[in-house]
């Protein structure tokens, strides 16, 4: 966290946006980066941010940033507040924590703006006490001190405490029933009326009674909650060497580069059909699981990688159907060495939203979810990854989350980390955990040396290159007419290989076949028999066994015995001369006319225009019709387009804020040289001095435009802003009122006793 | 990054450097978990398939060790999901068990409740079950031991017996092992199966399986089964085991198509077990003939399909496989692992061969050009001619001539398919054929008279492909075979992979006709060669 605030009394502010004026720039930075929905659009001023922050949208998405311990203080102090002002030994004396705890919770509340420093200590923004809602543990308090309420439950009767404890271990909440309100000690007839008497309950929503915040306390031990909130949930460990983790784990990740290559690669010569939504059919991905020989699962896992790293999209194919297909970045992806591209694969998962775990589970109508299908997202799933690896990167080395117990008290800590987010949280940790697996970012439990610089942003691949198998040149040949790669092959090794021999396994070595047929292969894309002998001697450590180079032989002696070539029309006749005739007319040249028997001519001319031409040359041909399908030419491999990334790169984001952060500052002075007034008179003026008054206490005078279109003054004390309404006390009518703020005309602070 | 002999690729297949230094130590130990697919000289192939795990949990080896061992012996990483799926599978072993119940007979009895309901479930245990007894136990038909087992491993929850085995009547066998001495490999294999209680062991053709079972029977010492191929391979069974043990000539009996004793230790062809008078196996008594305290099955993958029905009634009696290799043309490898037991004991054949068992085999292919008459004639032969038609080129009796020549004095064996071609080729070299015509006296007469060197050339049909013990054969000349199976190649290299006195080596030719399906057919028959890690040559008959 950067900055550090000061809770001395006497440096306070006015408001929070006095506070955020106040700040040095790069505390405003950090601001913007932890709530980046404060910076869009970019705010005029600092009171516009300080307006902004408090908004309802605004300070949900804050408080989801914070831990149970910082809820918990939070918590504390909006309880703490309704009774006065609240400094930080005030919270440290009431929490169950640290002090340092407290104190560094304090600080990051206050560095979201969450709280600000006044005067008197330490006060919650407005807005935080709605927005923890259902989060907060605790009542307000009423002018006493929980100590002093100890002292009045040490005088219950024992039926009373019963009840007491029960309603606090409840909701807090109550119904009272038929008990009076209002009624003496001694008059108390039973235990409700006993703990009404003794305001251990107090009147709270209507027709309910609660627990007032200091009783809480002093029922909790003198804490606001029963347990420790400074301690972190720790992850279940058992010992595993980092060496064994770091190999186990680079095997998967080269493991899932070679499958997604062979996956995107078998996509490009039969890219399967988008279905309406744009997700892949189940028979698809079945089919697609049997190319790179995993579970269903773990292939739709691949298809969501590759998708999210770009690598596929849907692009028309020649029936103008969307269907799947490889994106140029896949070309230029392959060209990567294996380290780079998985670093491309493991980043393009920590980022994306998809939750390829879902494939195959059923919805809430009994479908089964797709591949690709676009509705399988979740906002959180990167920080839910980002989290989850991180906890896994904070266990000392040689430590792993243990088998059975270790996902669980994963998700734990996760969820005392960000106590907000929702339950579905914990099935995607597990997730999290087992397509880290997959990926090879992780293995039997552990974080991988090279993920760990992965998270922190560096480039994994000095660490990861020397856990890969390295390339190797040489194969052994052996006399079974197979081949073997005992590693990686280069490119262009594997390229040769691939025309020569077929693929029998694949892996981090590779086995090759060779048959007559895919020697023939090589020979049609134009070797010769001596090229092929040399490439073998080349690329085999061992003696080329003499049943392989019989085979080449073999197949080249019998290859090209029938010859096939390109015509567009044949020109059959048994007269030869008039043949000949035909093939030497001088305006026959163009027709391109060949013979190739006695008796056959062909031509490269197509039928359509052959036909006339020949009838110009007083030839009447008869037309034999085809007799079997045209077959026509398609295109093998097919690109798509991937659409533009929606990535944000953190040197852009960081150039931004600052941008932001310069442009509030002259907002500031803007403000500054403008009269009071005029700034309440335009609509954004109103609203920050609005909630500036909201945020001091302050009355306001502020003009009004009422429904029949009659322009009145309203003195009022503000209560809160939210979704275009103010929430005042109307003096006039002595009652709280609601004003559209677009009627508010002008907003001016009077000094009267509220 | 470790110098691991072995390499674990992701579709299971494991691929072992043989010149690495390590490899003798990684052979050893991914031996009782994979299963060797093919051994040529410098990679030898294994695959880890549901079976073999299991046969490894069944052997008392964990997941743990076996994917440590693939973690210490791999020079790359390991893919996870790999491992995962070893664990998977051999936690599959044993979560059934066959067990017996003092008062209720046999008990499928789970440690997993789900497991026990979903093989509950399937239609194909329904009929084999009885009562549930509690959450966790469920009553067996004793007859359906064999079946259950069957099904339960085509569920993929193969169950673990543990119902013991009947003792047999009593019948006292013992090793007579004054003159010679039993084999350490065969010792311990006859002790692995003892041990594991029913189960196959794996030998190589002259490694000398039938000495197991002689051993395995010394051990249960008890009155014995023994399923044979055919009647020769039964009386070299009988020759040997009173060669070789306490057995008197009287004591042992054959039940064959000619003569039908029933004696304490009983040798059978799988033949006379098959026979069918009405629709009816009309020797099934056998099997309940007498208290077997012991079956032995010679010769495994030929096990007919109707033998098979019958094991499954005799699951309470201790059961030993031979064989030279697990592979079945057929693919009932399963049948194998749940009605005769796991895989006790294997040995790749060029460790023993290396041991000096067993002779190195030079095999040679020699191509023979069609005249163009022929290749005409083959061209527009139906389809179902044209491998006779290829394979009976008379270029070939040349070429046998010539290489009759060039192994002058060294006795020869005249391999083929065809019995026109036998013939043919027997009358122009002047030598005796045998085939399944052959009367068995006469038979006999020819192979002793061959082993005891009177007769240097034989021309025989696939009457010998199996059991017959043709040690002295130096040289094997093969003009046809049946459409190029590998059994039937493992076994025509048997005959000449019996031990060798001065450590000559032995010669295999196939003869094949070039641009055929005889040659295609010759390619995969090679491959077996090949990936059995035996040099083979090809050569043009012209050469």
């Amino acid at each position: 966290m950067m900055g550090t605030s000061s809770a001395a009394p006497g440096k306070g502010h006015r408001s929070l946006a006095d506070q955020l004026r106040s700040w040095p720039d790069e505390r405003l930075v950090e601001l913007l980066r932890q709530r980046p929905d404060l910076a869009t659009p970019a705010p005029a001023d600092s009171s516009q941010l300080a307006s902004r922050a408090a908004t309802r949208s605004s300070l949900n998405r804050a408080l989801d940033l914070l831990t149970r311990l910082e809820l918990s203080v939070l918590d504390a102090l909006v309880a703490l507040s309704t009774s006065g002002h609240t400094t930080e030994p005030d919270l440290v004396h009431i929490l169950d924590a640290e002090p340092s705890a407290v104190e560094g919770a304090c600080r990051r509340l206050v560095d979201l703006a969450l709280a600000w420093e006044n005067d008197a200590g330490l006060r919650p923004l407005t807005g935080v006490p709605d927005a923890l809602g259902s989060m907060s543990q605790l009542h307000p308090m009423t002018r006493r001190t929980p100590e002093e309420a100890a002292v009045v439950i040490a005088g219950l009767s024992p039926t009373a405490r019963a009840m007491l404890d029960h309603v606090d271990s409840g909701s807090g909440e109550a119904d009272a029933g038929s008990a009076r309100h209002q009624i003496a000690p001694a008059d108390a007839a039973s235990p409700a009326e006993e703990l009404l008497a003794h305001r251990l309950l107090v009147p709270g929503r209507p027709g309910l009674v609660r627990v007032p915040g200091e009783v809480q306390i002093a029922l909790r031990g003198g804490h606001t909650t029963r347990d420790r909130i400074d301690l972190p949930p720790t992850v279940a460990t058992s010992a595993r060497a980092a060496d064994l983790v770091d190999r186990a784990a680079a095997g998967a990740a080269f493991d899932v580069v070679r499958r997604v290559e062979l996956l995107v690669d078998h996509w490009g010569a039969s890219p399967p059909i988008a279905l309406r939504t744009g997700a892949l059919a189940v028979r698809d991905l079945k089919a697609t699981a049997d190319v790179v020989h995993l579970g269903d699962k773990e292939a739709a896992f691949l298809v969501e990688l590759a998708a999210a790293a770009g690598l596929v999209a849907t692009w028309p194919d020649a029936d103008g159907n969307p269907a799947w297909t490889p994106t140029d970045a896949f070309d230029d992806w392959c060209d990567d060495p294996v380290a780079a591209r998985w670093r491309t694969l493991a980043a393009a998962w920590l980022a994306t939203e998809r939750l390829p775990s879902l494939v195959a589970t059923r919805d809430d109508a009994g479908k089964t979810r797709n591949a690709l299908d676009p509705e399988l997202t979740s906002r959180i799933a990167p920080e839910t990854r980002v989290m989850t690896l991180g906890a896994l990167a904070e266990l000392p080395e040689g430590q792993v989350i243990a088998t059975g117990t270790g996902p669980a008290s994963v998700v734990s800590r996760l969820t005392w980390l960000r106590p907000r987010r929702p339950p579905s949280r914990a099935d995607q940790v597990v997730a999290a955990i087992d397509e880290a697996a997959q990926l090879g970012m992780v293995a039997l439990g552990g974080l991988a040396s090279y993920s760990r610089a992965l998270l922190a942003d560096d480039d994994p691949a000095p660490l990861l290159t020397p856990l890969l198998p390295d390339e190797v040149e040489e194969v052994l040949v052996q006399a079974d007419l197979t081949a073997v790669a005992p590693g990686p092959l280069t490119r262009e090794r594997a390229r040769d290989l691939h025309l020569l021999a077929d693929v029998e396994s694949r892996g981090q070595a590779t086995v090759y076949r060779f048959t007559a047929s895919s020697v023939r292969r090589a020979f049609d894309a134009g070797w010769a028999a001596h090229e092929v002998h040399a490439f073998l001697d080349a690329v085999s450590r061992t003696p080329v066994p003499q049943p392989l180079s019989y085979l080449v032989d073999d197949a080249a002696r019998t290859f090209g015995t029938v010859r096939v070539g390109h015509a567009e029309a044949f020109l059959r006749a048994d007269d030869e001369t008039a043949l000949t005739e035909l093939l030497h007319h001088p305006r026959a040249e163009s027709l391109g006319l060949r013979r190739i028997a006695p008796t056959v001519l062909v031509s490269s001319t197509p039928l359509d225009v052959l036909l006339p031409r020949l009838r110009e040359l007083g030839v009447s041909p008869l037309v034999e019709s085809i007799d079997g399908t045209v077959h026509v030419a398609r295109p093998d491999r097919r690109r798509a387009r991937p659409r533009p990334a929606r990535r944000t790169e953190d040197a852009r984001l960081e150039a931004r804020l600052a941008q932001v952060v310069t442009a509030l500052r002259a907002g500031d002075r803007v403000s500054q040289t403008r009269t009071p007034t005029m700034a309440r008179l335009t609509p954004i003026g109103s609203l920050a001095a609005l909630r500036e008054a909201v945020e001091t206490g302050r009355t306001v005078l502020i003009g009004y435009v009422d429904n029949q279109g009659v322009s009145t003054e309203r003195i009022v004390d503000p209560v809160r802003v939210d979704g275009g309404w103010l929430t005042a006390r109307d003096h006039r009518a002595d009652d709280v009122r609601q004003f559209a703020v677009h009627r508010i005309r002008t907003v001016n602070p009077v000094d009267i006793a509220p | 990054m470790n110098e691991g002999p072995l390499i674990v690729q992701s579709d299971k297949t494991l691929l072992l450097e043989v010149d690495h230094e390590r490899a003798g130590d990684c052979r050893k130990a991914i031996a009782p978990f994979a299963e060797l697919e093919r051994s040529p000289e410098h990679i030898h192939t294994y695959r880890l398939t549901p079976l073999g795990l299991w046969n490894a949990r069944a052997a008392g080896h964990d997941a743990e060790q076996v994917v440590d061992t693939l973690l210490e012996f791999s020079r790359y990483a390991v893919p996870h999901a790999l491992l995962v799926d070893v664990a998977e599978t051999m936690a599959r072993y044993g979560r059934l068990r066959l067990e017996k119940h003092p008062t209720h007979g046999l008990v499928l009895v789970s440690t997993d409740r789900p497991v026990l309901e979903e093989v509950l479930r399937a239609k194909k245990v329904a009929g084999m079950i009885g009562a549930r007894l509690d959450d966790d136990t469920v009553a067996v038909h004793p007859s359906e031991r064999g079946n259950l087992k069957q099904a339960l491993l085509k569920l993929g929850w193969p169950a673990e017996d543990f119902a013991g085995y009947v003792d047999g009547e009593a019948h006292e066998i013992e090793l007579d092992q004054t003159e010679w001495s039993l084999r350490a490999y065969q010792k311990e294999a006859a002790e692995s199966f003892w041990h594991g209680g029913s189960g196959v062991v794996v030998l190589p053709c002259g490694a000398g399986k039938t000495l197991v079972g002689a051993a395995a029977m010394a051990h249960a010492k008890a009155t014995t089964l023994i399923l044979v191929t055919n009647t020769v391979s039964a009386r070299q069974w009988k020759d040997e085991l009173v060669r070789r043990t306490s057995l008197t000539p009287e004591e042992i009996g054959e039940y064959s198509g000619s003569v039908k004793e029933i004696r304490p230790v009983t040798i059978a062809t799988y033949q006379v077990m098959t026979t069918r008078r009405k629709g009816v196996y009309s020797h099934l008594e056998l099997l309940d003939a007498r208290d077997w305290g012991l079956v032995v099955y010679d010769e495994v993958h030929l096990l007919p399909a109707p033998v098979f029905r019958m094991t499954a009634d005799l699951q309470a009696r201790r059961r030993l496989g031979l064989t030279a290799t697990l592979v079945r043309e057929d693919g009932r490898e399963g049948d194998v692992f749940s009605l005769i037991g796991p895989k006790r004991y294997d040995a790749p054949w060029k460790d023993i061969e290396a041991q000096g068992w067993i002779a190195p085999a030079d095999c040679v292919e020699v191509r023979v050009t069609l005249p163009a008459s022929e290749r005409m004639a083959y061209a527009v032969a139906e389809p179902e001619e044209r491998y006779r038609l290829a394979s009976c080129t008379h270029h070939k009796i040349d070429v046998v001539r010539r290489l009759l020549d060039q192994h002058a004095g060294q006795p020869t064996l005249v391999i083929g398919q065809y019995l026109d071609q036998l013939d043919e080729i027997a009358t122009a070299l002047d030598a005796a054929t045998i085939t399944g015509a052959t009367p068995v006296k006469e038979r006999q007469r020819l192979f002793d008279a061959f082993r005891a060197g009177e007769v240097g050339l034989l021309v025989v049909s696939k009457v010998a492909n199996f059991s017959i013990d043709l040690p002295t054969a130096e040289v094997a000349i093969q003009v046809s075979g049946s459409f190029g199976s590998r059994q039937e190649e493992a076994q025509r290299l048997g005959r000449l992979l019996r031990p060798k006195t001065e450590g000559k080596s032995a010669h295999f030719y196939t003869i094949v006709s070039r641009d055929t399906v005889d040659a295609e057919f010759a390619a995969n028959r090679q491959r077996f060669l090949a990936e059995q890690g035996y040099a083979y040559s090809i050569r043009d008959a012209d050469d």
